[in-house]
Order: C-alpha cells, then sequence, then structure tokens
C-alpha cells in the first residue's frame, strides 16, 4: 500500500535540487554540524579556525557571513540550532572545564546562558523554529537523556512573517 | 519586649520584605523551565540522545533492549506517534531530523555495512534514499522548519563538507 502511494505520488521521478554551502573563506576547512534557520535564509556550521571548533553562520545563498558578538572565546562551540528567522542561535560552548547551553539573540545583541542541573553535561541540543522551546540531549549520572525546557519567559518568539505572537516573554530583551 | 513591640517588629520586618520583593524580582533572571510531564516520560522511554525539535514535534533515538530506535513524539499529546516502514532491525540509526509538521524525517542510518541518508514521509508511510553526489559518507542530518531542504553532513576524501539538497 506504502509503495503504491509512494509510485503513485511520481516519487520515481523525484529530482533532488542541491547547492553547495558555499566557502568557509578559511582555505580548506572541515565544516561539519550544519543547521539551517527554519526559513533556509541562514545556514549554521562549525568550521576549526585557528585550530578551534567555531560556529560559522552564512545567508543563504550568498554565502555572506553574518557577525556573532558573543562567542569568539567560548570554543569550541558544538550542535548549533537556529530558530526561524535566524534570530536565536542556540548552541553548546566551552567555559573553562564546563560545557555550556547558551543562546544568542542576534536581534538584541544578548547573550542567555542556560544552566543545568549540576550533574549534567550537554552533548547536543535542537531549539525549536519559533524559540518556545529546547531539547538538551545530556549525559550523565551513566546514563544519556533528552530533556525540554520552556524559553516563553526567556525569549520572545520568531515567527515567519504574518503570523500572530501569543502571550508575552516575562522579560523584555 | 513587650508584646505591642514584638508586633511592632513582625509588621517591620513584613514590610521590609515586601518592599524588596520588586526589588528582588528586577535582579533575578527568567530562567528556562524544564518541562517535568514530558520529560518523565522521555526518561520513562529509556536512554535517549540525539534530538531534533520543530514545532510539536520532537524525534530523537532512544535505546532500548540494546537497539536504537528512532522514536517520533507528539508533544501536544504528549505520546510517541508509529512510523511504519521507517524501522529496520537490522539498521542503526546516527542522527534525525523532523519538520514542522512532523510529516518528513531525514535519517542517516547504517545498512548492511554502508552509511545511508534516507527521507521518510509519514503520510505515504514510505522511506526513499536520498543519493549523495558526489558520493560520500553522511553523519548529522538537519532538517528546514518547512521541510524543504535538509543540510547534511558528508565526509568526502577524508574531508568534512556541508550539502543542502532541497527536498522535492
Amino acid at each position: 500500500m506504502a509503495l503504491l502511494a509512494l509510485l503513485l505520488s511520481g516519487c520515481g521521478s523525484w529530482s533532488w535540487g542541491r547547492r553547495s554551502a558555499g566557502p568557509v573563506g578559511w582555505g580548506s576547512a572541515d565544516r561539519q554540524d550544519p543547521a539551517l534557520s527554519g526559513n533556509g535564509r541562514v545556514l549554521a556550521s562549525v568550521v576549526r579556525r585557528d585550530g578551534r571548533d567555531t560556529v560559522l553562520l552564512q545567508e543563504q545563498p550568498s554565502g555572506t557571513v553574518l557577525p556573532l558578538r558573543h562567542l569568539q572565546r567560548l570554543q569550541p562551540h558544538r550542535s548549533p540550532s537556529l530558530s526561524w528567522n535566524g534570530r536565536y542561535l542556540a548552541l553548546l560552548v566551552q567555559e573553562g572545564p564546563q560545557r555550556r547551553v547558551v543562546i544568542e539573540d542576534r536581534a538584541t545583541g544578548r547573550l542567555h546562558r542556560l544552566p543545568l542541573p549540576g550533574s549534567l553535561a550537554p552533548d547536543s541540543l535542537s531549539l525549536a523554529a519559533d524559540g518556545r522551546r529546547i531539547a538538551i540531549a545530556t549525559e550523565g549520572d551513566g546514563r544519556a537523556r533528552v530533556q525540554l525546557y520552556d524559553l516563553t519567559a526567556l525569549l520572545e518568539p520568531d515567527l515567519p512573517a504574518g503570523l500572530p505572537v501569543r502571550g508575552t516573554p516575562g522579560e523584555a530583551p | 519586649m513587650t508584646a505591642g513591640a514584638s508586633s511592632r517588629m513582625r509588621a517591620a520586618a513584613v514590610a521590609i520584605v515586601a518592599a524588596l520583593q520588586p526589588l528582588l524580582a528586577g535582579c533575578m533572571v527568567p530562567l528556562p523551565q524544564p518541562l517535568l510531564g514530558l520529560n518523565q516520560r522521555l526518561e520513562a522511554a529509556g536512554p535517549a540522545r540525539a534530538p531534533s525539535l520543530a514545532g510539536d514535534w520532537l524525534a530523537l533515538i532512544v535505546s532500548r533492549g540494546g537497539r536504537d530506535r528512532v522514536e517520533l513524539v507528539d508533544l501536544q499529546r504528549q505520546q510517541p506517534v508509529p512510523l511504519p516502514g521507517l524501522e529496520r532491525p537490522d539498521a542503526q540509526p546516527l542522527s534525525v531530523a523532523v519538520d514542522g509538521r512532523g510529516e518528513r524525517l531525514a535519517l542517516v542510518r547504517q545498512l548492511e555495512g554502508r552509511t545511508e541518508l534516507v527521507l521518510y514521509r509519514r503520510n505515504l508511510m514510505a522511506l526513499q534514499p536520498v543519493p549523495l553526489q558526489p558520493p560520500g559518507v553522511p553523519r548529522r542530518v538537519s532538517l528546514r522548519a518547512d521541510g524543504r531542504e535538509l543540510a547534511v553532513e558528508v565526509s568526502r576524501q577524508g574531508q568534512w563538507q556541508v550539502d543542502l539538497i532541497a527536498v522535492p
């Protein structure tokens, strides 16, 4: 039945459009951990820069590099994730011995730190496109787990143009 | 101390605390709140990793009975939904991504000694391989919230690259 549906949908003639993510600007550096904004206009990836894994934010399809304000001394960067318009960039950074979850608000320039219970080390994350929730994979107490957090008290929603905003954040940015 | 003095001190203490509250509130930074009910359900499902969150959907890889499998959770209903045709007992999922409607899942998995990128459409209950050109070994995948494009990390000749692939 599923096969029939697939054939009827014309999938046999699907063609996969491809494009390069563009040059990273530092020679032939490795590029890893890609994440697209919800509308596809911003690509985040992690590149090796001066020996350190650094998040690179680029407009698509032009490849223009977008500035980030707070992350220069917090490498290695891991697991970037973007909201719908790319206003929020969530990622893992290193602060001394601690791996931390942070969110840079590109509209206000503010950096939000998300504290986790002491025994848990973040391993990866995923930010919902509207910025209302985040899923964080952690390791600790001998177990890998995924936990969800509500961010509505912290972040304004980042929605597609024309969608109404429901509720207000607990704090203005 | 007389009863009257004690009463006045208590009233003063209450007034001081009441006056401090707005000041303290101004200093307090709002914190992300754990979604306790959902987190308890996720905890009960078993060890989990590699989350992908979009809209009201959470895709992740859960270990159960010594086997890793992809799970898609409807966050509104707080329940996993079936994914017929996606799983194979001999496949090892490495990375998963979901779109904002919970309709499309991109998956990197190891199967029969090779690593492949596939796209699953829930309404069709069908899985389709996504060819990589030029050929390479995929690892992590991410999907746009509108499901129209995926970004995948690919190893080619010892270098990691990122391919952007429009989803037809």
